[in-house]
């Protein structure tokens, strides 16, 4: 490792210091009180509500998965420019352990039966009508055996449980992995402690993408479990990122902005996380019309229905409305940010990087909105019939207040586990390499 | 001796002033200085990237990106034209485009196209950037001034190099030479450029020649095999394609069970599937309602397509389908019972010929050609209605040993009445008892006979010679 001076960090305040202690209850009150009114405003629809909530849910779980994947992959290719925000990100990504607790209103009820919002948590989920006319369809078609009865030995409420156990304890472990031994670094200045993230991050990598697939499946791929993409926890990935990276942008501008870590994260910094915002932005509209057009080419009905259902302006004599959410998607999480991130002076710009990570946020809300919320339309769809239209579904008020709510979840679990730690990695080897960094 | 130094000092040129640096930091500041003294035909030269050194050069921004903007913009629009051309064009005289309808889309339909648009967005783009670079500096050159100089071999290796170009309206031999040693220059060097190195190398211009005659042998043998006959057979390059593993018609489908419990890929069983009922294949839809069926356009329904129809899977499929028949119904006020076409109201039959037929000497030959195979042997040659056929038959009918109904004699008044769009419809759907030749002979094959015919009952022709030998013969 090239030897340089030991880096200097020259800003007063490097961490949230006590205003995390008056962050808290604020950002606490926010998500109450969104979450609150979106059970409010509900009616205490608890189908109604639990699929908003699934949405913030899933928005901001894989944005704390994009933070994870920034940590391991700034340690795989030993990144010098990124350690002055690094920490924010190892931060994010240890959000993903409390996270468990978020999900537990989805996972409860599901344990005790419920397929409200998972509709295979019962035998015989694709028939409609009584269990025993569900079971008899079963019973009657054992060859070849129907789609849903293979499916259920993943897609199973135990199994499930267990799933979700394994992923939360995994990603924990590995956040906490990487943020333990980076504070402890702060304090020894000990070299090797780089040297050895370093090397764990290498089957950490394959094990957070085994668990990132398997997880996005169960999250919000299984809401239809007829359907069948290979190219769902791709995007679902894609899309993570993409917004850990607007929100680490954004909290860089926040502390920096609020008088925090001041010299330490430089225009390059913000040019960097503007570069990758803009590649993140490609691969996500790579991977969403990888996905659709695979999917629209081969015209296989147990594929298109999923695509149908959010594309066509009537699908089944339904006007859903659906349609109107695909073109948001297409211009405003691909076309309008790829031209405007695209020019240098534009990354470069401290002012224009707020706008465009708030905006890359509000998408990503957008982007989970579109893949979750259909799904509700075509369960009531089914009862209420061909008048389940875009007012049947589309409620600003049950869903608007819970992605501020889960705003605010993310900002009191972030405050809670920065606390008073610096929000740079004081020592790290790497650090001067980071102060001193420079796009050519 | 003199003479060679002499011209050597002829063709050199002194083209700039080369100061030697030991160190990135003394080269970027001797390129500020210089900068600032107002020099700005400058260059540095260096192993690796220095940080800093565009701006102490005073270099603008490359106007790269802008180049490869417009080139991508540009690439995506070639992408998109060329694919709606290529599948949708079919507008163009000249070389149309090949609508393929592919899974039920649409002809140009955007996300299959999307890919393809991709690609040369990033083609296009990638050869912009490389050739652009190479164009901003002015590259490719034969031959670079510098290489002659032996100190300039380290700069890939440990040394720093700035060259300031005698271009530059402040250089001042002299003067810029001190000035390089003030700047912190441990070697100022000049830069000589041999004239002779514009040239093109001799070696260069024999390889151009080479490769110009090489690039000659294939149009060469191919201008050969064209005037050659060949014993081997032809070249398969792609033999699964001239070798396709497909079932064949009047073959058993692909059994996906075992012989006790067959699963026939179809449930019939064939390997050859019949089209879907109402479907008409590419190239069978005929709409000329005149030339096909002689018929007036605009005046047919359904059933007179059906039995005056050329196309027998339109026939088969209305008798299959009776909601058509239905609709036929309601069009004429009384069905007519398929096996009765006698008892059928005429159609609107045309009575001149269709627009694509020119009745002519060469249509009127053709016509007797085709008249006398196909129709003679019962019309007999004249059209009387005493070809060989029907005279034999009428032998045969007269002891009782057949039925036979006579064959028609075109020449009389009440068949010379008829339009040509019903003698037309006689020959493709028969008549009485006569069948119908719509599977021997080809349409316009049928109007040449239909204008021979009108030839016949015009002039009237009487029974020739052979008619009359053929008489004897059955009168014997």
């Amino acid at each position: 490792m090239h030897e340089v001076q030991p880096a200097k960090i020259t800003s007063p305040i490097v961490s949230l210091k006590d205003n995390y202690l008056r962050l808290i209850p604020i950002s606490l009150i926010v998500a109450a009180a969104g979450i609150g009114g979106a059970l409010l405003f509900s009616g205490f629809n608890m189908q109604r509500f639990s699929f908003a909530y699934l949405t913030g849910f899933c928005c901001l779980m894989s944005l704390c998965l994009g933070g994870l994947f920034f940590v391991i992959v700034m340690h795989l290719t030993r990144a010098g420019w990124s350690v002055t925000v690094r920490r924010i990100a190892e931060i994010i990504a240890m959000c993903t352990l409390p996270m468990f607790i978020l999900y537990l209103p989805i996972l409860i009820p599901l344990m005790a039966g419920s397929d409200e919002v998972y509709v295979w948590n019962q035998p015989g989920w694709s028939i409609h009508g009584d269990a025993a006319e569900k079971q008899a369809v079963l019973d009657a078609s054992k060859y070849p055996p129907p789609i849903e009865e293979l499916k259920s030995y993943y897609l199973n409420r135990w199994f499930f449980a267990g799933r979700m156990v394994t992923y939360f304890a995994i990603w924990g472990a590995m956040a906490w992995f990487f943020l333990s031994n980076s504070l402890k670094q702060d304090k020894t200045g000990d070299k090797n402690l780089t040297a050895k993230m370093q090397k764990h991050s290498t089957w950490m990598m394959i094990l957070f993408a085994a668990t990132l697939v398997f997880s996005s499946i169960d999250f919000e791929m299984s809401l239809a479990p007829f359907w069948f993409s290979t190219m769902w926890p791709v995007y679902f990935f894609s899309g993570g990122v993409l917004s850990a990276l607007a929100a680490i942008t954004l909290i860089c501008l926040w502390l920096q902005r609020s008088g925090r870590v001041t010299d330490e994260i430089t225009v390059e910094h913000y040019h960097d996380l503007g570069k990758l915002m803009f590649s993140f932005v490609i691969f996500w509209g790579y991977i969403a019309f990888s996905q659709f057009m695979l999917i629209w080419y081969a015209n296989i009905p147990e594929e298109t229905f999923w695509f149908a259902w959010r594309i066509n302006p009537a699908p089944d004599g339904v006007m859903t409305g659906w349609q109107w959410f695909s073109l948001l998607l297409l211009f405003g999480h691909l076309l309008i940010p790829l031209l405007a991130l695209m020019a240098r002076t534009v990354r470069r710009s401290k002012n224009f990087l707020v706008y465009a990570a708030i905006y890359l946020l509000v998408m990503h809300w957008v982007d989970h909105y579109w893949i979750v919320m259909p799904q509700y339309s075509d369960i009531i769809s089914d009862h209420v019939g061909p008048a389940a239209g875009l007012a049947m579904h589309f409620k600003p008020l049950i869903d608007i207040p819970c992605a501020i709510g889960m705003a605010g979840v993310f900002v009191a679990l972030f405050c809670l586990i920065a606390r008073d730690r610096p929000l740079v990695p004081l020592k790290d080897p790497r650090l001067g390499e980071a102060l001193a960094h420079h796009n050519p | 001796m003199t003479e060679k130094q002499n011209q050597e000092t002829a063709d050199q040129k002194l083209v700039g002033l080369l100061a030697q640096f030991e160190d990135p930091g003394s080269l970027v500041r001797a390129c500020n200085e210089a900068r600032e003294s107002g020099y700005n035909k400058i260059d540095a030269y260096s192993p690796f990237p220095v940080h800093g050194i565009d701006p102490a050069l005073g270099i603008p921004r490359t106007i790269l990106p802008f180049f490869v903007l417009i080139i991508g913009l540009t690439g995506c629009a070639v992408g998109l034209g060329m694919q709606y051309y290529a599948n949708a064009g079919d507008w163009s005289p000249l070389f149309p485009g090949y609508n393929f309808m592919i899974s039920g889309k649409p002809f140009f339909s955007l996300p299959a196209n999307i890919p393809v648009t991709f690609e040369i967005v990033i083609l296009s783009s990638a050869i912009a950037t490389f050739l652009g670079m190479w164009a901003l500096n002015r590259l490719p050159r034969l031959a670079n001034p510098l290489h002659r100089i032996s100190r300039f071999k380290r700069v890939t290796n440990d040394k720093f190099f700035l060259l300031i170009e005698t271009k530059d309206p402040q250089f001042k031999r002299e003067e810029t030479e001190s000035q390089l040693s003030q700047w912190g220059a441990s070697v100022v060097e000049e830069v000589n450029e041999d004239l002779t190195d514009q040239q093109l190398p001799s070696w260069l211009q024999l390889a151009g020649l080479m490769t110009a005659l090489i690039l000659l042998i294939p149009p060469v043998l191919i201008f050969r095999a064209e005037g050659m006959t060949s014993r081997k057979p032809r070249l398969h390059v792609v033999p699964d394609m001239d070798w396709q593993e497909k079932y064949k018609t009047q073959t058993l489908a692909p059994n996906l069970g075992d012989e006790q419990h067959p699963n026939f890929l179809f449930v019939d069983g064939r390997a050859m599937q019949e089209p879907i009922p109402g479907t008409i294949a590419r190239g069978d839809l005929y709409t000329d309602s005149e030339y096909f069926r002689g018929i007036k356009s605009g005046t047919e329904s359904f059933a007179t397509i059906s039995t005056a129809g050329v196309h027998t899977g339109l026939q088969d499929a209305a008798h299959q389908d009776d909601s058509h028949q239905d609709e036929a119904a309601k069009d004429k006020p009384a069905e007519p019972a398929k096996d009765d076409p006698a008892a059928a109201p005429e159609p609107d039959w045309v009575t001149q010929f269709p627009a694509n037929v020119h009745v002519n000497q060469a249509l009127l030959e053709r016509g007797q050609r085709r008249f006398n195979i196909y129709c003679s042997v019962c019309h007999g040659y004249a059209g009387n209605g005493d070809g060989l056929v029907n005279a034999r038959a009428m032998a045969l009918a007269a002891s009782g040993q057949a039925q036979w109904t006579a064959a028609k004699s075109l020449n009389d008044p009440e068949t010379k009445k008829n339009p040509v769009g019903r003698i037309f419809d006689t020959i493709s759907n028969g008549r009485g008892t006569m069948g119908p030749y719509k599977s021997q002979i080809p349409v316009e094959d049928r109007w040449a006979i239909v204008a021979y015919v009108r030839a016949l009952q015009g002039t009237g022709i009487k029974p020739t010679t052979m008619t009359k030998a053929v008489e004897k013969a059955v009168a014997e």
